[in-house]
């Protein structure tokens, strides 16, 4: 963009594209193996209890079956090793609709399937607790310590001084991540050492987890996942399903192929949990926030607790003297639920942003106008300064750029024919930080022709790592893309941070670029020369005629970041067309303007925002699981049922970023995008709705039958 | 999947043969619901006869209207120039139904096979009559937003899933099926029942009976024809509520109206008391209005669905309005 | 298998002689099969691609060589059919279990792991696959069921080590991201063009009772007729905007705004 021959900031195509389409790519059930048996889980069909009993006979005598491994007969594994959602063949008890209990491996999938379904399981039931409507009114306090009552000033007490008043409860259903490839594993023992070719968000994490969890050392277990069919979260933190792969594998001495099944991915791997968020908000009547109170009840698995922090975005969001955040939780018979994108803010910034546009209304001010004069000097929550913040600038540029102006306030005077339109705008947040990685440089000369292999055990779900780091690579260097050979995916190249919380683009790139200034540095004193001009690695590897030269950087982040407050900010403009007849949404056009520090590559940092607002399209308009409570299982179990959009759902996305110059939070400025690009894209959605049809929609998704 | 035997069969009579000697054996043309529901073990035939290889593929015009080979593909009978040009609500109806792909497999005997997507229907951990009959029905009191309004029973209250039939229903197609003692034509409000007695049953075909063709008359509403779909997302979803309606005008007085509708019933739900409404009246919005409120007053919602009933009025109104301006 | 040996360009030679000299010669006498595309990914993940980006286009372009169907064990297989069919055309042959998908049939029989499997239910379209010139599901075919046909994936799209215009416009527009779904993407997508040109309808074809002639697909026809494959990274604007561009031959810009 800016030096025509720095890399950094070129919207460069994917170096990974030509594997992704040529087929080439591998994904963790592509990798062949000899003797490679394969392997079903079957599940509980209770909710909670005991079995009593699992009736096998049948299913071992059928053709091809090698083993069925129960609890009864599975060998020893540590419940407590890190992996999430339990479910481990360890015990009898049964927690949750779904859960795995058992593993048949046969000698094709076929067989492995249809032996699965000749076995029976006796249960002792026990009363489930899964009906949320009900647990909801008396939920307990969670656990986490960062979850207490948060309370600024006079709290929520102070609405009753306000002269305007918003207080409404906005509703969220489970969603789950559905990355388009089901979690699956190939895992292949060579005597003591194990591979597991694993999609791994986070590499390290799914290494130590996997070996704490067999009780063998980390550096026995090899985990490679150089492509990940997305994730979204689901494959941050790794489920049981990648270590029982290991285990068949061992207990019939040859590598075995697990991959769930679509119907397993909704009680295998987590999910968004349900949420009920009550927002108060007490302003004056030029629309000055004097309270603001977000308080959350969401649901947890029965043994553990993860709660998305709904709260997230109003912590921070606006100028306000007296807030609560609080969150409450019920446990249920239900998998653990976990990360998913944009945890707590995408869910709380619809409740937060939807709550601030009935404000606008009430106050009959221009929504941006009413952010924009709430808009904070500083981090209400902890106090501290901005490193910087684009909340503003997100707003009055995107207006601009999306014709703010000739949105019609009035909900549901403009008409085309049939069709309502409607614009809505809605702002988000994401922290910016930068987390521990390390980094391997290695240099060689051939044919006066310097090459780089950047290694580093980070991954690359579609975000586009691999090419941000040959670039990044390439300006610290002072070389072509072309002459970058980038590894990732892999746990025995150098440890880094996981591709999650959007802390993947700055601790990666950070670590690569802390890498070439080292080893700039070190070829410089190899030399023992002195330069005018700093030299590039690669001019040093030429003049020096040096062969081969490599380093190592441990990077972490400045610690000057910690006094700051660091996020991405973004604003959402939408513009929908309700039907008037049949009810459906189209959102026809949609504009992200986000504040997000330096952008790598244009390209794929626009493609991870478009991403990012097709999520929260499905959030506002498709996505919802259902549990009929009866029994305790999804009565939405496939894709027919779970409406993930299609691509006619979508209209035209664009994608503007603010050039923002902040290095605070890193060296080089990075802030990510991954999360933040979801944030506040449902509320916009729901505003504009509003906007079109005058019906305020609380309670996602909002299907046609909520717009008649 | 169950184990089948599999064997693929060149002729008519083959096939009738071989399923007759066989009652859990099946018919596979071009199996996106058939393989489905085995994966899932919902249906589990023992041995599988591919009718892939028939040559019931033909589309062509006959004396009183167009014969639909029962193999030819979706995808084809959208497309052709005599269907799109005399019967395109057929056309549009099958083309708002899953996608490309799935249209070019699915042939259009098999369309009317399709079996409910009722989500307790395909989860054999749950009970369903449809299924394991005399089991109950996890719907009828469960989550059942998608499920019937009309003609449900407390036994079954699964709708019908396809948008081809729904057209078709309002076309007056029948159904022309061959076993090894006759050839019969089966009218098409006929073919596919309500669930009665019996839930497990989707239609009157009988085990032994092949489809050989749908039969569709001539009509003389090509232009005034509509089918309109009503869905939780843009593309590629199961209806909540479809409508084709084909008029009959005189000018602007109706003279016949043909009116389906499709996701609230457990077959293509034949809106007769609408079309009564409508015989020799005026089209005008507020006959729209009336003859849908005709329609929807005996509807019986369950918990969840309750909207079908003012979705089931927008739609038929719009229908009848879109069929009316005649730009199909 | 194929007794024909590989004719490497330039490039590939170079990419092969650097990263596998070892393999080189078995390379260039029976071509370049599934273990040596698995030893290169060992030994060099995506940056290969950048260091000999022309060398590594052309070889990924290439389908990879057909190797010979090893035989399962007899117990491996209940009602056997035996299948003779084209992929990519080559001939094959191969006795599968009765239930056996083409899907299944193709990455774990063949080895051609292109095709993916998203939802084996025929509800994502990652599995799609060219089956006589039309776009299937293969996880809702059974192999039995192809005897005589002839199979396109996404391994055979490109012409010898040059990409299909459609692979190419996906890789410039960046439609897609974690690349699940591509290989369904694009076969869907070449699919199209054939089905546009014959003036197939769709659900968004605005006058349906006109005779089929060729179309120029509009964005929103485009979209609806894509809609049987589903993205979950959500790269939809980017896969419409290759297509048009695939399409039309048209240069489609590509947007991304920045503002200080």
């Amino acid at each position: 963009m800016e030096d025509s021959n720095k890399s950094i900031g070129k919207g460069i195509n994917r170096i990974d594209g030509i594997l992704k389409i040529t087929g080439k790519a591998t994904y963790a059930t592509d990798y062949p193996a000899k003797n490679m048996a394969y392997a079903v889980l079957f599940k509980s069909t209770i909710a909670a209890g005991k079995i009593k009993s699992i009736e096998s006979t049948e299913a071992q005598k059928y053709p091809g079956v090698i083993k069925i491994i129960t609890h009864e007969n599975i060998l020893p594994l540590n419940t407590k090793g890190g992996l999430r959602g339990g479910a481990l063949l360890q015990s009898p008890e049964v927690t949750f609709h779904g859960q795995h209990i058992g593993i048949v491996v046969a000698e094709t999938f076929e067989q492995a399937t249809a032996a699965a379904h000749l076995i029976t399981v006796e249960y002792n039931q026990k009363e489930e607790k899964i009906d949320f409507d009900n647990l909801a009114k008396t939920p307990e306090m969670p656990k986490g310590k960062e979850l207490a009552d948060l309370v600024r000033g006079a709290g929520k007490s102070a609405l009753a001084d306000a002269e305007v008043k918003i207080e409404a409860s906005y509703e969220t259903p489970i969603e789950h991540h559905h990355p388009m490839e089901p979690h699956a594993t190939v895992a292949v023992w060579e005597g003591d050492q194990l591979t597991l070719y694993n999609g791994s968000q986070i590499i390290n994490g799914a290494q130590t987890a996997a070996a704490a969890t067999l009780n063998i050392k980390p550096e026995q277990v090899r985990i490679i996942s150089p492509f990940i069919g997305g994730g979204f979260g689901s494959k941050g933190g790794q489920w049981a399903n990648l270590v029982l792969t290991a285990v068949a594998a061992k207990m019939v001495g040859r590598p075995v192929k697990l991959a769930l099944t679509r119907q397993q991915m909704f009680n295998s791997v987590g999910l968004r949990q349900r949420n009920i968020q009550q927002l108060s908000i007490g302003a004056t009547k030029e629309g000055k926030l004097l309270t603001l109170a977000h308080e959350t009840i969401s649901h947890t698995a029965v043994d553990s607790e993860y709660i998305e922090p709904c709260g997230d975005c109003t912590k921070v969001m606006y100028e306000v003297p007296n807030s609560l955040i609080s969150y409450r939780v019920v446990p249920m018979n239900l998998i653990l639920p976990t990360y998913t994108r944009g945890p707590g803010k995408s869910t709380g910034s619809f409740a937060l942003e939807s709550a601030m546009d009935e404000l606008a209304y009430t106050l009959k001010m221009d929504p941006i106008e009413l952010r924009i004069k709430n808009e904070p000097a500083k981090d209400t929550s902890n106090g501290k300064p901005w490193s910087s913040r684009t909340t503003v600038k997100c707003l009055q540029e995107g207006a601009k750029a999306f014709g703010w102006a000739k949105r019609k306030p009035e909900p549901g005077t403009n008409k085309i024919g049939d069709d309502l339109i409607g614009y809505g705008v809605a702002c988000g947040t994401y922290p910016a930080r930068q987390r521990d990685s390390s980094a391997v440089i290695k240099l060689s000369l051939k044919n006066k022709v310097v090459y780089a292999t950047i290694e580093i055990a980070a991954s690359d779900l579609g975000t586009g790592t691999n090419t941000i780091l040959a670039q990044t690579a390439a300006d610290g260097l002072g070389l072509p893309v072309k002459q970058i050979n980038v590894k990732l995916g892999d746990s025995d190249l150098p440890p880094a941070a996981g591709s999650v919380g959007s802390v993947g683009a700055s601790s990666f790139a950070n670590a690569v670029n802390d890498a070439c200034i080292k080893i700039t540095d070190e070829l410089l004193a190899k030399s023992g020369k002195q330069f005018f001009v700093r030299p590039t690695a690669a001019q040093l590897m030429i003049s020096e005629y040096i062969a081969d030269f490599q380093t190592r950087s441990d990077s972490k982040a400045p610690a000057e970041a910690e006094k700051y407050s660091a996020h991405s900010f973004n604003a959402n403009f939408a513009e929908v067309r309700v039907n008037s007849v049949t009810g459906m949404v189209k959102v026809t056009r949609f504009l992200a303007v986000t504040g997000a520090g330096k952008i790598l590559n244009p390209k794929t940092a626009r493609s991870q925002i478009i991403g990012g607002i097709v999520w929260g399209i499905g959030m506002a308009l498709t996505e919802e699981s259902i549990i009929d409570p009866r029994y305790g299982n999804f009565a939405t179990r496939s894709f027919a049922d779970y409406h993930v959009p299609t691509n006619l759902d979508i209209g035209d996305l664009d994608a503007m970023f603010i050039n923002e110059k902040d290095f605070i939070p890193n060296k080089m400025g990075v802030k990510g995008i991954g999360e933040v690009g979801i944030v506040g894209v449902a509320a916009a959605v729901a505003n504009a709705v509003f906007n079109a049809t005058g019906k305020r929609v609380r309670s996602l998704p909002i299907t046609p039958d909520k717009l008649l | 999947m169950k184990p089948f035997k599999f064997s693929a069969v060149n002729n008519p009579a083959e096939a009738i043969t071989l399923i007759n000697k066989n009652t859990d054996a099946a018919f596979l043309g071009g199996g996106t619901n058939l393989l489905d529901l085995m994966k899932e073990h919902v249906a589990l035939p023992n041995e599988i006869i591919d009718i892939g290889n028939l040559s019931l593929k033909e589309i062509k015009a006959t004396a009183s209207g167009i014969s639909l080979g029962a193999l030819a593909k979706n995808t084809e009978t959208a497309n052709h120039p005599l269907i799109r040009k005399n019967f395109p609500v057929l056309s549009k109806a099958i083309l708002a139904g899953a996608s490309a792909q799935i249209r070019n497999m699915a042939t259009n005997g098999g369309n009317l096979l399709q079996r409910t997507r009722c989500s307790y229907f395909y989860d054999i951990a749950m009970p369903c009559n449809k299924r394991n009959p005399g089991s109950g029905c996890a719907a009828l009191e469960g989550f059942n937003r998608m499920h019937a309004i009309f003609g449900w029973t407390r036994d079954c209250v699964a709708v019908y899933p396809s948008d081809m039939a729904i057209a078709l229903s309002a076309l007056n197609a029948s159904v022309k099926v061959l076993s090894s003692e006759r050839e019969r034509i089966i009218p098409f409000r006929d073919f596919h029942i309500l669930p009665g007695a019996h839930p497990e049953k989707d239609n009157s075909l009988q085990h032994g009976e092949l489809i050989t063709a749908i039969e569709v008359p001539k009509n003389d509403f090509a232009e005034h024809s509509a089918y309109v779909k009503i869905r939780d997302r843009n593309s590629y979803a199961f209806a909540l509520v479809s409508v084709a309606a084909g008029l009959t005008l005189n000018g602007n007085t109706i003279q016949t109206a043909s009116i389906a509708m499709g996701g609230v019933a457990h077959k293509p739900w034949r809106a007769l008391n609408a079309e009564a409404y409508l015989k020799d009246k005026a089209a005008t919005a507020a006959n729209f209005a009336k003859a849908a409120e005709a329609e929807m007053a005996l509807a019986q919602p369950l918990a969840h669905n309750k909207f079908k009933i003012e979705m089931g009025k927008k739609a038929l109104i719009n229908a009848l309005e879109t069929a009316f301006k005649g730009n199909i | 298998m194929k007794n024909n040996k590989t004719k490497l360009t330039p490039e590939e030679h170079r990419l092969f002689g650097d990263l596998m000299p070892e393999e080189l010669e078995d390379v260039l006498h029976s071509g370049f099969n599934r273990r040596h595309f698995v030893k290169l990914m060992g030994l060099a993940t995506a940056g290969l691609l950048a260091s000999y980006a022309l060398g590594a286009e052309q070889l990924f372009a290439r389908a990879v060589e057909m190797e010979d169907i090893p035989n399962l064990i007899p117990e491996a297989i209940e009602n056997g059919v035996t299948v003779n069919f084209k992929v990519n055309s080559t001939p094959r042959n191969v006795l599968v279990d009765s239930r056996m998908t083409l899907l299944d049939t193709l990455r774990e029989r063949i080895g051609l792991t292109g095709s993916k499997k998203g939802c084996d239910h025929g509800q994502c379209g990652a599995c799609t696959v060219i089956v006589d010139g039309h776009r299937v599901l293969s996880c809702l075919t059974l192999a039995a069921t192809c005897q005589g046909k002839s199979v396109i994936t996404i391994e055979g799209l490109a012409k010898d080590n040059e990409l299909n215009p459609m692979q190419a416009a996906f890789l410039k527009h960046d439609g897609f991201q974690c690349g699940f779904c591509t290989p369904g993407q694009i076969c869907s997508a070449v699919a199209l063009m054939k089905e546009a040109k014959e003036g197939q309808a769709s659900f968004a074809t605005k006058k349906l009772s006109t005779d089929p002639k060729s179309i120029i697909l509009s964005e929103e026809e485009i979209a609806e007729r894509m809609s049987g494959n589903i993205c979950r990274c959500g790269a939809y604007p980017n896969i419409v905007a290759a297509i048009k561009e695939a399409q039309t031959g048209k240069n489609v810009p590509q947007n991304w705004l920045f503002t200080d």
